[in-house]
């Protein structure tokens, strides 16, 4: 009798689920973002969306939703190169291209590979390098479609547990993949690694799952445990717990970051390597929350 | 009192009302904002002026982006500004291929079309589509870098969006003005005084001239502000009626935008009088007489008289045509009427003529086939009726041809090109903005969609030994490689630009081989390529003597002043 209404509710709800399959209704990706700049220069203003040499975007078409984050890599600073530029122009201009409805949501290496294009027709040149990382929602097939060139990263987190995750790229410790654009004559010295390279990935979302965009200041810091501990607190999908969340995740980070003692995911991987280090890993932080919902115009 | 009382009660209620009524109507649509105007422009109780930024680019002549990206290309211009009030060079804004007189100095410029009235300016337009026709009450233009180059403003009573195009399209010229250069380079809202017009109108045209420009001049979006409802105008002016008018029958050539028509005299309307002194004068001197008139002009000079008429319709008069000026008014049965005339004709200008229909292919064609035996120089640009029966027309017919300008005829295919290889005299090809894809015989490319520049440049080297003048501007894959191929084969090259070359390094000596092989070379355009240094520059001025125009756009250059005496500089890094 038991498992006669066992059977009958495996069988409902695998009809239910089918019937949800075609179910018409478009989806989008509220988001919310935060995070912290390595050391909080004083009176260097930066416009919203870059902490520190970090930069990410968050944009809205009527068939995507689209977003990403960008890690300016710091050792420009050493030749008179501001690493925060590069990242906020990449991000800025990848922006501009969901605006303007000039990408295919189905191909987010295209829309980086556009992006590093428009960046190299500015007259006066951009010199710079960072890592990307796109994640682009199809609102009418439901798919997540991802790129990702370096260390920068995404989490899709459903019902408590890590479903999805990205893969980092590095060439060798500490030096990630990264677009860059390097002064003439030292093309040949400079790292510079093409959008085609970057790792790509396509899956199905439900309404409900939670996607985690942030750079490695966030990944280096906090392992998976604390990062999902904090995401079971996130109760509802409007966009104030969002962002509250968001925050309280950049800021365990952060303060993580500064402890000497602690065994950050960065001290593992050093020690694993033959480094006997120890403690957090300061470095600018970039956290971008996304929750899976239904579209309101 | 109480009748004052209620008198003024009355009074104070209907001025109540009328603010109210009047309270803003906020309709904001992307880009549109209705604002309730009371007492300027009213001549209704409450107008309601619409003000709208572009919807859509429809077409333009040059752009100096590359085709399928987002900086320094005309799409900028839709929607709202990206960069204004700000100032300076900005890859968001819409920027025009050329600026200034450099371009006209060529060696490689077209000579001028005699008879081109000196009031027309335009060297490049722009067409742009609005959401919702309105009566046009002022055109706000934002320039953000060097302004003042629009030198007019016309509107069209097509609706680019409507299913059924009506069968006939009138521009009317909003307000028109000489070109003119700024004081000061800074970012500037451009609102001219404009003509009222009769008709509502959501399609407008900017046709701009940067020949007095310093530099490129960058616009950022324009605004259309105008009313639903037709104004009614105490100050209107009628159209000017013409002599032409009075005459029934055909259109007639007339201030409110006809057909460029011609008509053939009726021989009912003949004087008893003699033609006065006109019968004394020799032939060829009233030929030298009308040879002064523009076309238009002429066509209706040949309207009074059966003597004038056999003037003005001389062949003679007819060597060189420039209908550029006259591109709104000209279609199908003003080519016919023209034909007759045309046998001679060497220089034809048609350069933006007969969009939306008004010149058929069919039309063009017969047009050629009939004047077109020879004629050295054709213009086409921008003609987007010209298909690959035009082309196959034109190199049949037209063996002598030495200059043709096909630069923006975005509906030949590429197979339409093969026809090409048939012009055995051609000295000057423009190709600016098509779709050609494949290598011919003696031709030279300007930015088109070719994948392999090496290829086609080592044909050139084979092939056209006599190569003056080669513009490779945005040629992304030309390597090092190519380019040795060239210089070796074309020595005789004066004006070579590889702008946005961005595959060309001076470390491979790419550059100073160039130098030192083109001994002729009178411009070099070097644009954004930013590995060019001290040493380059000195083996340019060591051997190019006759250098008169470079432009380089690089960081490692300092000898710049004291190298170059001929040299005039343009587009050094920081202005």
């Amino acid at each position: 009798m038991l498992s006669v209404l066992s059977y009958g509710r495996i069988v409902a709800r695998a009809v239910l689920g089918g019937l949800s399959q075609t179910d018409g209704r478009d989806y989008s990706l509220i988001t919310a973002s935060c995070g912290f700049g390595k050391d909080f220069r004083k009176g260097i203003l930066k416009k919203g969306m870059c902490y520190g040499d970090d930069a990410c975007f968050i944009a809205r078409h009527r068939s995507a939703d689209v977003l990403g984050v960008a890690d300016g890599v710091g050792g420009w600073r050493d030749y008179g190169v501001d690493p925060s530029q590069f990242s906020a122009t990449l991000m800025r201009t990848c922006e501009r291209l969901v605006k303007e409805g000039r990408f295919t949501p189905t191909s987010p290496v295209a829309i980086l590979t556009s992006a590093y294009y428009e960046l190299l027709q500015n007259k006066v040149p951009l010199l710079g390098s960072s890592t990307a990382c796109i994640v682009v929602l199809d609102r009418r097939s439901h798919r997540i479609h991802t790129c990702n060139l370096g260390d920068s990263g995404f989490l899709v987190v459903r019902g408590g547990e890590v479903v999805h995750r990205s893969d980092e790229q590095q060439h060798y410790f500490n030096t990630p993949f990264q677009l860059s654009i390097a002064p003439p004559g030292a093309e040949g010295v400079v790292l510079s690694d093409s959008p085609e390279v970057a790792d790509r990935s396509s899956f199905d979302v439900q309404l409900g799952d939670i996607i985690l965009t942030a750079t490695d200041g966030l990944f280096d810091n906090m392992p998976d445990y604390m990062i999902l501990q904090e995401l079971k607190k996130l109760k509802n999908t409007n966009y104030d717990s969002i962002q509250q969340t968001a925050r309280s995740i950049a800021e365990q980070a952060h303060e993580l970051a500064y402890d000497p003692n602690y065994m950050s995911p960065f001290a593992q991987f050093a020690c694993d390597n033959g480094l006997n280090v120890r403690g957090g890993k300061p470095d600018d932080i970039t956290v971008l929350l996304s929750i899976v919902a239904e579209y309101t115009d | 009192m109480f009748p004052m009382l209620t008198l003024l009660s009355m009074f104070y209620y209907i001025c109540l009302r009328r603010r109210c009524r009047s309270g803003s109507r906020g309709e904001s649509l992307g880009g549109r904002r209705a604002l309730v105007d009371l007492g300027q422009r009213s001549t209704l109780p409450v107008t309601v002026e619409v003000e709208q930024y572009a919807k859509e680019v429809l077409d333009f002549s040059s752009h100096y982006g590359s085709e399928n990206s987002m900086s320094y290309t005309m799409w900028n211009l839709a929607g709202v500004p990206n960069v204004y009030p700000s100032s300076g060079d900005f890859t968001q804004t819409a920027v025009f291929r050329t600026y200034g007189r450099w371009w006209d100095q060529c060696v490689s410029s077209p000579a001028q079309i005699r008879r081109t009235p000196p009031s027309f300016h335009s060297r490049d337009f722009l067409e742009l589509a609005f959401e919702e026709q309105v009566y046009p009450t002022a055109v706000e233009v934002l320039e953000t870098y060097h302004p003042g180059a629009v030198v007019q403003i016309l509107a069209c009573s097509l609706n680019p969006f409507t299913q059924n195009p009506p069968a006939d399209v009138r521009w009317e010229v909003l307000w028109s003005g000489e070109p003119t250069k700024a004081m000061n380079p800074q970012a500037r809202q451009f609102s001219p005084t404009i003509r009222p017009i009769n008709f509502p109108t959501n399609l407008l045209r900017l046709e701009v001239n940067s020949s007095m420009l310093e530099y490129y001049t960058e616009l950022d979006a324009v605004v259309l502000r105008g009313v639903r409802e037709r104004p009614i105008l105490a100050l209107y002016k009628m159209p000017m009626i013409d002599i032409s008018d009075l005459s029934d029958g055909e259109e007639d050539l007339s201030e409110t935008g006809g057909a460029l028509c011609c008509r053939s005299a009726a021989a009912d309307h003949k004087h008893s009088l003699g033609n006065g002194y006109f019968d004394k004068l020799p032939y060829e001197l009233i030929q030298v007489i009308i040879s002064h008139l523009a076309v238009p002009d002429l066509c209706r000079l040949g309207q009074c008289c059966k003597l004038l008429q056999q003037h003005c319709s001389d062949p003679l008069q007819y060597v060189q045509l420039s209908l550029q000026p006259y591109w709104s008014r000209l279609n199908d049965a003003s080519l016919a009427h023209l034909q007759p005339r045309c046998t001679l004709l060497q220089r034809l200008n048609m350069s933006w003529c007969g969009n939306r229909g008004a010149v058929t292919a069919a039309g063009f064609c017969s047009f050629i086939r009939s004047c077109g035996m020879s004629l050295v120089c054709l213009e086409l640009s921008c003609c987007h009726f010209l298909n690959e029966m035009c082309l196959e027309v034109i190199c049949a017919t037209c063996p002598r041809l030495q200059e043709l300008d096909l630069s923006s005829c975005d509906r030949l295919q590429p197979q339409a090109f093969t026809h090409i290889a048939k012009l055995a005299h051609l000295q000057r090809l423009i190709l600016y903005r098509t779709k050609i894809e494949h290598i011919h015989n003696h031709i030279f490319y300007h930015e088109s969609f070719i994948e392999d520049y090496d290829v086609v440049v080592s044909l050139l080297a084979a092939r056209c030994r006599g190569l003056v003048s080669l513009d490779l501007w945005r040629c992304r894959n030309l390597s090092e490689r190519g380019l040795a191929e060239l210089v070796a084969g074309c020595a005789g090259l004066e004006e070579l630009d590889l702008g946005w070359c961005s595959s060309l390094h001076s470390s491979s000596g790419c550059i100073q081989l160039l130098c030192r092989r083109l001994k002729r070379l009178r411009k070099l355009f070097l644009t954004a390529n930013r590995t060019v240094c001290d040493n380059d520059l000195e083996q340019l001025a060591a051997n190019c003597p006759s250098l008169e125009h470079l432009d380089i756009l690089g960081e490692d250059i300092n000898t710049l002043t004291s190298t170059f005496k001929n040299a005039v500089m343009i587009n050094p890094l920081w202005h």
